[in-house]
């Protein structure tokens, strides 16, 4: 065992035991603590929003929106989570044909979901809806569309996500073992669902509704 | 070497090339949906943010990852671009952490010469009263572009000593996420020149943007806040890389507490960075969203009864300071990392209280996050709060002292020896101690209502950055130079510079101070001479620009003295960390053989004790 | 290697998470306070966390999945 000030060093050129395949095993437990450092990142920015909610709107008025929208929503959004989990289910016990079915279905909960959110939430096409609110006129309406559009931001992205995985899964990418991809989405597609289950009640259910006429 | 293989030179082409394509979709997009062509904020918005996405594809630092949507694996590559001259890696997209540190850290130098010059000119402007030759709009644009392009460079500098340092000095091969880590540093390049054109537009608020102003003046605030916005991305994924990095790649025998002190500076601000960042990000998303489509977050609206029921100026100070005070101390903890490294090394004697300086760090970082109202005192939010945010401030002085003991303690009875490093080290210390002084000062509410926007917060916070930030930036500079290059820089020249810059930094930082106790305000372009500031005000500009003449000098130096150098060797600091037990500069790889820890890491002066051990490294 | 979930509990903590929001739905019909809402939420969320997200393997799973 060489002092601490030691000097000589052989001029290796290359790093042989990381050429190893037993790097996969490490590679991915870095790979879980990056994804959930994110996470928990994201959790300040979605605070953020929480708390710019509950600063402008206090914690005894909300807008009024659509009850039945936003039961529906969220209860699609969480059978999401579950074709999520059931299609990491399958992934895991190696059944590629249930995890392409799971994992296309969450995709379309996640479509609907979206929809729900535009066309009803915000009105997107009056012909078919008439939304409550428009994001300029006041602080619940600017607030709601930033705390939706924001996450609908997230829920496209996982969308896309689930399109790659899907497809990379189609060409045999992901074994039982090995299957970072999959996990990957999976728990960020539950990330967005978490996010979620916080915004519910604090856009629909906290506080009572109040009426702002259109000026 | 055609020039448009540069990396760099594409990502630019990429970026008009974006900003072209992204007005134009704005402008089709608003014609199809029956709005007038042209609405500056909503077109410049959609081509910038098409133009950050064009300088990365271009500059590839996506290449990989859409790669890999594919199914298409990528392995590494090591070592220089094939074909192309060594310094070309530089100007491109490289995943070696040494090449990223390099290029975080030339950057910073290079915004911090950028700022510092803008400082100059409105310093110019205010060495005499009267309107000389910057109308007050053009001053204010020119002030408050100094204070983001200068705080841009300390966060990228940050990014030069963590990227540089933490691997080696963990004795891992890379960070843990090498893409991602270059991802990290080039989004940085867009968002600057972003920053760089609101010039032409203009902007007037200082660097804290509120609201309402920020929501009235030139269209040069939306490419302030995206710029901002992408350079806490970076912050972001950068810290997340960081802090894996420290948690899953250290070598055996190193537990956390035998971690390099630095390493426990660095995963300090990783975490504020890799949290509080959001915050901002957000506040200025929602200014931005609130000019281009009137989104009303902060500006109040008035119904017919006289109730608001829009938004509130104050929510965005909230939102501003949550990160913003955190991001001081994002600032200055690496620096005090640095003294707290550099001092046992010169002192050749142990760190004072190893633990208590590494809690410290992870202290005020947490402390940290509960004392942003300190900021608001004047700001009309509910008169209890400030005596809340005043013990909460104040106690953030606990922590700050522990690590001023500890370097006293570590200085006590050392054989101390003076090279630059540790000159400017001391410096540092001195410059710190003027600004941690003035804090408390600050934060007592009651005084603080007098001094608050007057040139003693100028005073404070330049003292602070400087003696947490630019001075041991410098001394690490100095310190690490033989490491990276191989050769010693010029030590006439190094002192030349330190003796110019601290003398100079002291008269500047109590004359701004003193300017502010007699009245002068901050951010404005004139002043009455009745103040009787005037001589006051020529000090501080005639000391700035001999701290900017000081830093050309240290430039000079480091460019000639890559070429003319003395060689350096291994260790000339006779350092214990890992990185000086490798050659300088460090090759490609840098750890021939993963090292192990033996020791404690700062035993310096004790007989026997060791530190790293290099397996098969001979015969010592 | 990590012992393998099955489909059937999946779909039981998926029904417990629906009954846990129709709680909600019935709470805020009722008027009970902000705070109570938050806190099903974070339950909720709990769940989430570990059954979908499976967090543990943060610090259990040694590598494999
Ligand atoms: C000893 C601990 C410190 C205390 C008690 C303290 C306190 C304060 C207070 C109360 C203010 C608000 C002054 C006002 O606007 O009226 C302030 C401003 C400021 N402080 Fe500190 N501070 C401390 C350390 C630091 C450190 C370490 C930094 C690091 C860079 C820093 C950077 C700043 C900056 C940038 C501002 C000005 C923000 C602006 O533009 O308004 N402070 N400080
Ligand atoms: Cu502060």
């Amino acid at each position: 065992m060489a002092a601490i000030t030691t000097a000589a060093q052989p001029t290796a050129l290359h790093h042989d035991t990381h050429a190893g395949h037993d790097n996969y095993a490490a590679q991915l437990r870095m790979n879980r603590l990056g994804l959930w450092l994110f996470f928990i990142s994201e959790a300040f920015l979605f605070g953020g929003l929480l708390a710019t909610r509950f600063f402008l709107w206090g914690a005894d008025t909300r807008p009024e929106l659509d009850q039945t929208i936003g039961l529906i929503v969220t209860s699609v959004l969480l059978i999401s989570s579950v074709s999520m989990r059931l299609a990491e289910t399958a992934i895991e016990r190696g059944n590629r044909r249930a995890f392409s079915i799971f994992i296309l279905l969450t995709a379309l909960f996640g479509l609907i979901f979206l929809a729900g959110v535009m066309v009803f939430e915000w009105g997107l096409f009056p012909s078919i809806y008439q939304g409550h609110l428009t994001p300029w006129d006041n602080k619940y309406g600017a607030v709601v569309f930033a705390m939706t559009g924001m996450h609908a931001l997230h829920v496209i992205s996982g969308i896309v996500f689930i399109l790659i995985v899907w497809n990379l899964a189609r060409k045999g990418s992901f074994s039982p073992e090995r299957h970072w991809g999959v996990e990957s989405c999976a728990i960020y597609w539950h990330y967005v669902d978490v996010v979620w289950i916080f915004f519910y009640p604090a856009l629909y259910l906290i506080g009572n509704a109040v009426h702002i006429a259109a000026h | 070497m055609r020039i448009g293989s540069l990396g760099l030179v594409r990502g630019l082409v990429g970026y008009f090339a974006g900003l072209i394509v992204g007005m134009a979709v704005v402008v089709i997009l608003r014609l199809a949906l029956g709005m007038s062509a042209w609405d500056q904020e909503a077109v410049w918005v959609g081509g910038l943010i098409s133009a950050i996405i064009g300088f990365l594809l271009g500059v590839g630092a996506m290449s990989d990852w859409l790669k890999w949507t594919r199914g298409i694996e990528t392995p590494l590559h090591h070592g220089p671009p094939a074909g192309k001259p060594a310094w070309t890696r530089y100007f491109g997209v490289d995943y070696n952490h040494k090449v990223i540190g390099i290029q975080y850290g030339v950057t910073g130098l290079f915004l911090l010469v950028v700022g510092g010059s803008f400082a100059l000119v409105f310093r110019t402007e205010l060495a005499d009263t009267g309107i000389s030759f910057l109308q007050p709009g053009t001053y204010n644009t020119f002030l408050s572009m100094h204070a983001w392009v200068a705080l841009a460079s300390i966060l990228l500098g940050v990014g030069g000593i963590a990227n540089y340092l933490v691997p080696l000095m963990i004795g891992a091969e890379d960070m843990a996420f090498p893409r991602l880590n270059a991802f990290a540093y080039w989004i940085n390049v867009p968002a600057i020149v972003t920053l760089l054109i609101s010039m032409l537009f203009g902007w007037d608020s200082g660097w804290t943007a509120y609201p309402p102003l920020s929501l009235l003046g030139p269209v040069g605030y939306q490419m302030v806040f995206l710029a901002i916005f992408t350079i806490g991305l970076s912050s972001i994924l950068g810290s997340l890389n960081l802090i894996v990095t420290m948690l899953m790649m250290r070598p055996k025998g190193m537990t956390l507490f035998r971690m390099p002190i630095l390493c426990w500076a660095i995963l300090a601000t990783s975490i504020i960075q890799l949290t509080a960042t959001q915050l901002i990000g957000q506040a200025f998303l929602m200014l931005s969203f609130e000019r281009s489509l009137g989104m009303p977050f902060f500006k109040p609206i008035y119904d017919a009864a006289g109730v608001n029921i829009g938004g509130q100026p104050i929510l965005f100070q909230h939102l501003f300071w949550f990160y913003s005070h955190p991001a001081v101390y994002v600032f200055v903890l690496p620096g005090l990392g640095v003294i707290s490294e550099l001092l046992p090394v010169f002192a050749r004697k142990p760190l004072f209280g190893y633990r208590w300086v590494a809690l410290s760090s992870l202290a005020i970082a947490l402390v940290g996050f509960l004392v942003w109202g300190h900021h608001m005192f004047t700001s009309g939010y509910q008169p209890y709060l400030r005596v809340v945010f005043m013990i909460s401030t104040l106690l953030v002085a606990v922590p700050t002292g522990v690590k001023f003991f500890s370097w006293l303690g570590t200085l006590w009875g050392g054989r101390l020896i003076f090279p630059t490093p540790m000159l400017f080290t001391l410096g540092a210390i001195s410059v710190f101690l003027i600004g941690g002084l003035s804090g408390p000062i600050l934060a007592t509410a009651a005084t603080d209502l007098f001094l608050h926007d007057t040139y003693f917060v100028v005073g404070h916070f330049h003292a602070t950055i400087f003696g947490g930030f630019v001075f041991p930036f410098f001394a690490a500079i100095y310190y690490w130079y033989p490491k990276i290059t191989g050769r010693m820089y010029n030590e006439t020249l190094g002192k030349l510079h330190f003796w110019l810059m601290t003398p100079g930094f002291w008269l500047m930082s109590l004359a701004q101070m003193t300017a502010g106790t007699m009245g002068m305000r901050r951010r404005i372009a004139d002043y009455d001479p009745a103040l009787g500031v005037q001589n006051v005000q020529l000090l501080v500009t005639i000391a700035g620009f001999v701290i900017a003449f000081s830093i050309l000098i240290m430039i000079y130096n480091l460019f000639t003295s890559a070429e003319i150098g003395v060689l350096a060797g291994n260790n000339p600091w006779r350092s214990r960390s890992p990185e000086w037990q490798i050659p300088s500069p460090v090759p490609e790889h840098s750890y021939a053989r993963p090292i192990s820890i033996v020791g404690e890491p700062y035993d310096y002066g004790l007989a026997g004790s060791s530190y790293v051990a290099m397996a098969g490294a001979g015969d010592d | 290697m990590l012992k393998q979930s099955g489909y059937g509990i999946v779909i039981v903590i998926g029904l417990v998470l629906a009954a846990l929001t129709v709680l909600e739905y019935f709470m805020a019909i009722n008027h009970i306070g902000a705070a109570l809402l938050m806190l099903v939420a974070t339950l909720k969320a709990i769940l989430v966390i570990y059954f979908f997200m499976h967090v543990s393997r943060l610090w259990t799973a040694e590598g494999g999945h």
